[in-house]
């Protein structure tokens, strides 16, 4: 894996992303897919207080929401990358939400899903290290200017 | 192309129920394209709210049960809150798609008219930055937020007369001497303010109004938010919706009076340490270990005042039950800042 440091924040360049729900896919083969929040998604969240999310075998539809979170007593969806059914949940992250703000990449990965349309969902999603490295500077720059973001 | 007024309803009193279920109905309706609204209701009795996430065992359901209390579970942010006549709710809903993408940036840009609205009533109001709205240091005014459908709902209310002691109540602790220092923080760091409710709903009108660009237009619900009213109403009296199983809370009990101000306790064993932690000091505590022989009151004393980290090397420093203990002041000082 390959990490960047995109105007402070880390990403990683193997994922695929859903820039405006700040999710990251990781594939684990099979059709099975890993799904995260992104640094930046989480520097906009506050500090996560909770996260609650739908059972194993429940299907969830790309842009539907799979759980929720709350942060600073702001309840919000976590929206879907990808179509499919939940097959794990992080039970460790429900118990301390702390580890996704600690570690978003890895220990603190959200849930694990066999897609449904991965081959047409996937081209949605943002991949490659040039194409991540771009959009996330102008997402940076668009919360920055809005003054949502300190420098 | 003017901006679409923003809609004003003023519910006045209205049963407990209805005083969650109508903003949630009018999130639905600004959800599929209606105006921002500014809403106002009073309840007509007492009850207990719980926000989304919280695990419905966090209040004390004998309690409850016994006072003739009714238990909602909200869709918004926030802990276990008693309700009562003495409050007056308002609530600001607007498209998704019209706040910031940083959501704290969001609760604080629709709670900003809000605090312009008590300082019009005389109410020495300042939003500060954790987002409580306070008054010479106590909170005056409860507040949730969250995204309900395609809207942003932020909810609060003036406060003119408060039950601190119904407040601490309806809240499990763990044992008794708890809950009264719990009452203790909440009389000391949540404030009523008798200002006027009409007053109040007067400038807030104009606060909002102002903030969005908007003109007020005084309104009612849709047939739309009333076809989606009967349907909350039933939902909300479901127990599969209060008693939402799938709610978890870590092994440490906590509750947030206000921002730097917690009670909290945790357990292992036989070991057990409650405390009230007020801006990162001790100031309250009770230790229990079989191996404190006697001595918890001399180890309460010495970790009074200090923060968690201070106290943990204190008890470190007196042997095995410290030592247990310091592990337990290790565990809230993680939880308290989730």
């Amino acid at each position: 894996m390959a990490k960047l440091t995109v105007d402070g924040f880390v990403v990683r360049d193997d994922l695929a992303y859903d820039l405006e729900h700040h999710m990251w896919v990781e594939e684990l083969g099979s059709g099975v897919v890993r799904i995260g929040m992104d640094a930046l998604g989480l520097e906009t969240s506050g500090t996560l207080a909770q996260l609650s999310f739908e059972p194993a075998e429940f299907d969830v539809d790309r842009g539907a929401a799979f759980g929720s979170l709350e942060a600073e007593k702001f309840v919000g969806p976590l929206i879907a990358p990808v179509s499919g059914r939940i097959l794990a949940i992080n039970e460790a992250a429900l118990e301390h939400p702390g580890i996704v703000q600690a570690d978003p990449y890895g220990a603190g990965w959200l849930i694990e899903v066999r897609a449904h349309r991965l081959d047409e969902e996937r081209d949605r999603l943002l991949q490659g290290a040039e194409e991540i490295h771009s959009s996330f500077s102008a997402k940076i720059r668009e919360y920055r200017v809005e003054g949502v973001l300190s420098e | 192309m003017a901006a679409a007024p923003l809609r004003v309803i003023d519910f006045g009193r209205v049963s407990p129920l209805r005083s969650q279920t109508l903003w949630h109905a009018i999130a639905h309706g600004v959800s599929g394209g209606g105006p921002a609204t500014l809403s106002l209701m009073q309840p007509a009795a007492p009850y207990v709210s719980i926000g989304y996430h919280v695990p419905y065992e966090d209040v004390d359901h004998e309690r409850c049960s016994d006072a003739g209390l009714p238990v909602y579970r909200r869709m918004v942010g926030g802990g276990p809150v008693y309700l009562d006549d003495g409050q007056i709710f308002f609530q600001i809903t607007v498209p998704v798609e019209d706040t910031p993408a940083v959501r704290s940036a969001a609760v604080a840009g629709l709670l900003a008219p809000a605090v312009r609205a008590f300082r019009a009533v005389g109410v020495a109001a300042v939003l500060e930055d954790h987002g409580d709205i306070v008054a010479g240091g106590r909170k005056v005014c409860g507040h949730g937020a969250g995204q309900i459908e395609g809207a942003v709902t932020v909810v609060g209310n003036l406060i003119t007369r408060f039950d601190h002691a119904a407040a601490a109540s309806v809240i499990r602790t763990p044992d008794e001497e708890t809950s009264v220092e719990l009452e203790r923080l909440m009389r000391r760091h949540v404030a009523a303010t008798p200002a006027d409710p009409e007053a109040f709903r007067d400038a807030a009108v104009v606060e909002y109004t102002r903030a969005l660009d908007r003109v007020a237009e005084f309104s009612h619900l849709t047939a739309d938010e009333l076809d989606a009213l009967t349907e909350l109403d039933e939902r909300f009296t479901s127990p599969s919706w209060v008693e939402e199983p799938a709610r978890r809370r870590g092994s440490t009990w906590r509750v947030k009076v206000k921002s730097g101000v917690w009670m909290a306790a945790a357990a292992s064993g036989e070991t057990r340490a409650a405390l009230s932690v007020v801006d990162g000091r001790i100031e309250w505590a009770r230790f229990a270990d079989p191996m404190l022989n006697g001595a918890a009151a001399a180890v309460e004393d010495s970790c009074r005042g200090r923060t968690l980290g201070e106290a943990g090397l204190v008890l470190c420093r007196r042997g095995e039950p410290g030592m247990r203990l310091a592990g337990l002041l290790g565990d809230v000082e993680r939880e308290i800042r989730r």
